[in-house]
């Protein structure tokens, strides 16, 4: 029997023309210094709140953040980089949800996520996260509020950088910048239309 | 105010109709809409300035947007090995690869992978998905069908199809809106869009947290590692990517590119086109399903392979290149006919200038042989494409296609065969032209409506009084 995928190939078989070739990858003229504050401008454009700390700070800023905005339940993955955090969290009244207490009603039900990013991109203020047991999905997208921590180390130039510096792709490579947003109300500008209203990132230097 | 207008639409049964496209009787509705033709005129000047100034930031662009043409001319080249494999990554990666030959295909497998009635669907924002008509066929199965981009929802809500391929509702007024939910939702008439936005958003989160499945498009697929990749600005393609048990990903077989790699060009060239963003809020790159371990993400990947037509325009040398078409809608926000008239009139889910090109080579051109003609030929669609494809010649392309159809009717052919013997000789152009003005001073003077065809000319503006002197009377 023929299948839809014979017929199909088939026909771009028949009408295949003369080859043509792949073109080398451009270098992008991206810039090279300074990665750092580049990123803080063009993050700011997009809405990203960002604030700068170091690895013994991180837990006390980010408990004082959730203190200040009335943060009951917090959704966050579990990393090297959030030890700290996480046991400092323990200690407060917070409720905080792990990765494999992620069920789509209780993230959706959490008031802030923490999460960590991979790479930060100067270019256009984008965070990459991953993707894994320990790094779920919904924590970056359910909660109203999204924390993100990141060594500046890992801030570089361009999407090109991120490309050839991962290594197998995870089941989701996800690219952030600023919060969910929408114009489609006669063009006004609208953020939290589906994903969280605030992105906030801990820049670790 | 509520604008309400009916425009030309396919039916919405899941058999498609083959019914002519009317363009000028379609652009008349809108141009007669003076709310419309406001909003419309405020969100295209928008649009265009946004993009300009995101694209002046990128000194390396015009180098981009050829490296783009022709990775894409590569890529259309070599569609068969590069579909293949695409399908053995996607495969290896633990999805299921679909292939349909066209529309109705595609409907019945996806109703039935999205399987039995009373299944909740989730859909994030798909041209493809418009283009098959999938929500009548998975509703006439028994599934609910929500649209969950916040434009798309509003239109479904309204029964209408959207407007512009970024901005779906941009025929919709804030008023009308706010009507809208407030009569489909039983919520008080807000009155700003926020608070509009923040309904819709609690109306929609609990659809999603209920959702069996989730349909999306796919803006790029990559052959080398399997990697569909969905561009979008609300965070609605996340969670129905995230949430449901499956995912059904629907892209027409030209959106493969080759490498990973090739995502620095096209994601440079996507946003600052499409909206004027250096990058859209979310970009997901998703290759399989959810893996062990995982909390999230679907158990179940399928992506559709969906021809209806391309393999077609594939085959047809001189029209290919329209496949490399990556959906952004820049061509439409510069185009002055599109700016005057919206996506409706064009009849089909690809409007402005990309539309005029496609419609007729999807539905043929006795169906939409008019739309090559809803053209100037500016030639500011060609100079905007972030992908270089020549829109221009594309339609003149098709327009003598429609002549050598249709053939030109008699007025044109009288009026070619005139000018054509009044141009034989320097004698005969003298003589025709002192007639020309003679007729044309008391056309004038009298106010008279010019005889058809010219009537058409002279409907909405006057006819000039002619100088005494031809031009070559003064300088000779």
């Amino acid at each position: 029997m023929t299948t839809a995928r014979d017929v199909i190939l088939t026909r771009l078989r028949q009408a295949a023309g003369p080859a043509v070739p792949l073109p080398e990858l451009p270098r992008l003229n991206a810039p090279r210094s300074d990665l750092i504050s580049l990123f803080i401008e063009r993050a700011t454009a997009a809405g990203t709140e960002i604030e700068t700390s170091s690895v013994e700070r991180l837990a006390s800023t980010i408990i004082d953040e959730l203190t200040r905005t009335r943060v009951n339940r917090v959704a966050m993955w579990e990393d090297r980089l959030l030890t700290q955090t996480r046991a400092a969290l323990r200690a407060t009244p917070l409720e905080v949800l792990d990765p494999w207490d992620h069920a789509r009603e209780s993230v959706a039900g959490a008031d802030a996520g923490i999460t960590i990013a991979d790479f930060a991109i100067a270019l256009t203020g984008t965070l990459v996260l991953d993707c894994s047991p320990a790094h779920p999905r919904s924590t970056s997208l359910l909660p109203p509020v999204h924390l993100a921590v990141i060594p500046a180390e890992h801030v570089v130039a361009s999407l090109g950088d991120v490309l050839t510096r991962t290594g197998p792709l995870p089941s989701a490579l996800t690219f952030i910048t600023g919060p969910s947003r929408t114009a489609d109300i006669e063009l006004t500008p609208v953020l939290g239309v589906h994903g969280p209203t605030r992105v906030k990132v801990y820049l670790l230097t | 105010m509520v604008v309400t207008t009916t425009y030309d639409r396919r039916p919405t049964t899941v058999f498609p109709m083959t019914k002519r496209i009317d363009f000028e009787q379609n652009s008349e509705k809108a141009l007669q809409n003076a709310p419309l033709q406001a909003t419309l005129r405020t969100a295209m000047v928008r649009f265009r300035a946004l993009r300009i100034s995101a694209v002046e930031e990128i000194p390396d662009w015009q180098a981009l947007r050829q490296h783009a043409h022709d990775t894409k001319a590569h890529a259309l080249a070599h569609l068969d090995r590069y579909l293949e494999q695409l399908e053995r990554q996607v495969t290896g990666a633990g999805g299921v690869v679909h292939w349909a030959r066209d529309a109705d295909e595609a409907r019945n497998l996806i109703t039935r992978l999205a399987g039995s009635s009373g299944r909740r669907v989730v859909k994030s924002k798909s041209m493809t998905t418009e283009e098959i008509e999938l929500n009548d066929a998975l509703e006439h199965a028994g599934c609910e069908v929500t649209e969950t981009d916040l434009g798309e929802y509003l239109v479904q809500l309204a029964g209408e199809r959207p407007a512009h391929i970024i901005a779906p509702v941009v025929h919709k007024s804030k008023e009308a809106i706010a009507a809208l939910l407030s009569e489909k939702l039983g919520v008080p008439r807000y009155d700003d869009a926020q608070e509009l936005t923040r309904v819709a958003r609690e109306a929609l989160r609990r659809k999603f947290l209920e959702a069996d499945v989730g349909i999306s498009g796919v803006n790029f697929a990559v052959a080398e590692t399997g990697t569909i990749v969905v561009v979008e600005n609300e965070g609605n393609a996340r969670l129905a990517t995230t949430l449901p048990r499956m995912h059904i990903a629907v892209m027409g077989i030209e959106k493969v590119i080759p490498r990973l790699a090739d995502l620095d060009v096209f994601l440079t060239l996507l946003p600052r086109s499409a909206t004027g963003q250096r990058m859209s809020s979310y970009v997901s790159f998703l290759t399989g399903p959810r893996r062990a371990g995982e909390a999230d993400g679907p158990q179940e990947l399928h992506l559709v392979l969906l021809d209806n037509g391309r393999t077609a325009i594939h085959a047809d040398s001189s029209m290919r290149e329209s496949l490399a078409c990556i959906r952004c809608g820049a061509c439409l926000n510069v185009c002055p006919v599109f700016e005057r008239t919206a996506g409706h009139a064009y009849g089909s889910e690809y409007s402005g200038p990309i539309g005029a090109v496609l419609t007729p080579l999807f539905e043929g051109l006795d169906v939409a042989g008019d739309l090559p003609f809803a053209s100037s030929l500016c030639g500011a669609c060609g100079e905007v494409c972030p992908v270089k494809i020549e829109l221009p010649r594309l339609l003149l392309e098709l327009r003598s296609r429609v002549v050598r159809q249709r053939g030109a009717p008699v007025a044109e052919r009288l009026f070619v065969w005139g000018w054509v013997n009044a141009m034989k000789s320097a004698r005969r152009l003298a003589i025709a032209g002192k007639v020309a003005r003679v007729v044309q001073r008391f056309m004038s003077a009298v106010h008279l409506p010019l005889p058809y065809p010219f009537s058409r000319w002279s409907a909405s503006r006057e006819l000039p009084t002619p100088p005494a002197k031809a031009f070559r009377e003064r300088t000779l």
